[in-house]
């Protein structure tokens, strides 16, 4: 990786240079919260934000996107079409980043690329930058807090001035013209470092890593544990919707006022609303809240995992904060940690050598 | 949005008519876009189940629409939406798409209310078929349940078009009444050639019925099947796979000799759209056939 230097005093000519061709979306406050906006001013940009209310899916993945237009009478597709707003995501935590790269696995790089989705994420730069780990924040334990690939440039906070990786040609000419573009020193290599170490140790420690989750899920996937949790559930589907890496929709047809004309639409879903799994005829597979909870927490934290190497949940804690029913892959942690130890199958760090002999020879 | 934004907003097309493509290209180009399709004719099978057959109008789509047994397409009314149908035809009957439909829900209530000559449009196909060539040499045994022998019958349809590579194949075939027997024509026809071991199952006879009674898994009782050298395959409601799965396992049958296609709601059908998720697995490009060792490996597939 590329990386070079600039001063924190200019980022607005960045911002700006970008502005020129593209449309910036960027973290704004909102209420006691932030959220990502379209700007039209480096001033109105929160740089220093915990997290977003929503996430950036909204922008390649939109609530509600028209595939194409038809006429009903003629049974014939009338329009086929995208349309695109070349958009630099600037400011985005790692986390985000990292959501953003589970999305390309299944709309970009898989057996069946989503032309709509490819379209907007080929006009789309990204611009990462460094964070403060809120309390709800558990990125480090998914391996998320780090952006590793998919961004254009990705600012690293070391005091008054940026360590910039550069990810890509079309953001690294922007970058050059717009700012005094240095080599790092010596110095600054280590403050970011010390910055990195500091990122890394300033996670909440009341949520426990547990690196054996996939495991201990299927170990106990009949736990009552699932009962009581999805029990709680009120099937409002705002996890998914707040979710960065949530991409389940529904595909429907609306019809304009005269009936003949109409387009058909894809619109986000969600496997916790009740009618997900439903098939023709009536049976639904999914038909109680706690099974919908724990398919929603297996992929979350399993399935995506044992199909493409990565865990789907970043750990943003967007659904720690938007779920009414304090339903949170947090809690899920919560509770496998202290199983595997309860049941030995973890090792408890805190017991003696012969006991977890014993346990393996079980 | 800033003026900006809007003045940099950008249309990309997904066709270009002008330029003169394969079928396979243009189905590729935007995987979402249903491909106009007439109906050729229609089967009244029984009261609430009818046969299809298209034609997909646009020769070069026609040319490059390959299907295997299994695989099933998305099929359009615009207006009404699209709804994941297996399709019933063997693939050898080329240029032609068959679809068999129970009136069931909005969609297929209005598909049942189509004549000969309009067009719905049509997509895929989609989905992992039955590993029709591994199948080859061995002996077969088929179960459907209900509508499951829609499915099926592009397996069953297809070996018959190469009988001569396959041993012994035996279907079951097991249905609430006699009146909810599909295909019952070309089943008949079959019961009286050596062919096909058939046993025509009902739970609830009537006067005319001469076939077996009781549950599709009651013919396992006096079946002869050599377990090393047979592949099962099966298709039915929910609550028959278990019992059929543990039939075909107590006359052992190999765990990954034992097929089975499962009904989910395929929406996409190119395993985005989460509605036909099995556990882990995407019922639309992972299956929607699987085999028993596969389906063991699912949380909640049975």
């Amino acid at each position: 990786m590329l990386y070079r230097v600039i001063d924190a005093s200019e980022l607005p000519a960045l911002v700006s240079a970008f502005m020129k061709d593209y449309e910036v979306v960027a973290p704004v406050p909102s209420g006691q919260s932030y959220t990502f906006e379209a700007v039209d001013s480096f001033d109105s940009i929160a740089l220093d934000y915990p997290t977003t209310i929503t996430s950036l899916k909204k922008y390649l993945l939109p609530p509600v996107e028209t595939l194409f237009t038809f006429d009903a009478k003629q049974n014939e597709v009338t329009d086929f079409s995208v349309e695109v707003v070349p958009r630099v995501l600037f400011g985005v935590h790692a986390c985000d980043i990292n959501a953003l790269n589970s999305l390309d696995i299944v709309f970009k790089d898989a057996r069946y690329p989503d032309p709509y989705y490819q379209a907007r994420r080929d006009k789309t730069l990204i611009v990462g930058i460094s964070c403060t780990p809120s309390e709800t924040c558990f990125c480090h334990l998914f391996n998320a807090d780090e952006a590793r690939f998919g961004y254009d440039l990705f600012l690293h906070d070391i005091g008054d001035k940026y360590l910039v990786s550069i990810g890509s040609v079309e953001a690294a000419n922007i970058l050059e013209a717009a700012c005094n573009v240095r080599e790092a020193t010596d110095e600054e290599r280590i403050a970011f470092h010390n910055a990195t170490r500091r990122h890394k140790e300033s996670f909440n420690p009341d949520i426990p890593d547990v690196q054996d989750i996939a495991m201990l899920m299927d170990a106990f996937h009949e736990d009552p544990f699932w009962e009581e949790l999805g029990g709680r559930c009120l099937s409002c589907t705002a996890c998914s919707s707040v979710c960065p890496t949530c991409y389940c929709f529904d595909i429907r047809d609306t019809l304009d006022p005269d009936g003949d004309t109409g387009r058909r639409e894809r619109v986000w879903d969600a496997c916790t609303s009740p009618q997900f799994a439903l098939v023709a005829g009536g049976h639904n597979f999914r038909d109680e809240s706690a099974i919908r909870v724990q398919h929603r927490m297996y992929h979350k934290l399993n399935g995506f995992l044992a199909n493409h190497d990565r865990m789907l949940c970043v750990g943003c804690g967007r659904c720690v904060q938007a779920c009414k029913a304090h339903i949170s892959p947090i809690e899920v942690l919560k509770f496998f940690d202290e199983k595997g130890r309860a049941s030995g199958l973890v090792n408890d760090p805190e017991s003696n050598s012969e006991n977890r002999e014993e346990v393996a020879c079980d | 949005m800033t003026s900006t934004a809007l003045e940099a907003l950008q249309v990309h097309p997904f066709h270009d008519e002008g330029m003169p493509k394969s079928g396979a290209a243009m189905m590729h180009e935007n995987p979402y876009r249903p491909w106009p399709a007439r109906i050729t004719s229609i089967t009244d099978l029984t009261a609430t189940e009818k046969l299809f057959e298209f034609r997909l109008i646009d020769e070069r789509i026609r040319n490059d629409f390959h299907h295997k047994p299994g695989q099933f397409v998305e099929v359009s009314i615009f207006g009404v939406g699209e709804a994941p149908i297996s399709i019933s035809s063997s693939p050898s009957k080329s240029g032609f798409i068959e679809l068999c439909v129970r009136r069931t829900g909005r969609f297929t209530e209005k598909l049942h209310q189509m004549q000969c000559g309009d067009i719905v449009g049509l997509r895929g196909p989609f989905g992992r078929p039955f590993p029709f060539e591994a199948m080859k040499g061995h002996d077969i045994l088929l179960v459907a349940g209900g509508l499951g022998i829609a499915p099926l019958r592009s397996l069953i349809n297809n070996i018959h078009d190469e009988r001569s590579e396959f041993g012994k194949v035996t279907i079951i075939y097991g249905s609430k009444n006699p009146s909810e027997v599909m295909f019952r024509e070309q089943f008949e026809m079959w019961r009286h050639r050596k062919d096909f071991d058939l046993y025509l199952t009902v739970d609830h006879p009537d006067e005319t019925w001469d076939g077996e009674v009781g549950l599709v898994t009651k013919p396992f009782e006096h079946l002869e099947i050599s377990p090393e050298n047979t592949y099962g395959a099966l298709c039915g409601p929910p609550v028959m796979y278990k019992f059929v799965v543990q039939e075909m396992r107590k006359k052992n049958i190999s765990y990954d000799h034992i097929y089975m296609s499962f009904e989910r709601h395929m929406k996409c059908g190119m395993g985005k759209c989460g509605h036909c998720q099995i556990g882990h697995q995407y019922c639309c490009i992972d299956g929607p056939v699987f085999n028993y060792w596969e389906a063991k490996n699912i949380q909640g597939s049975m």
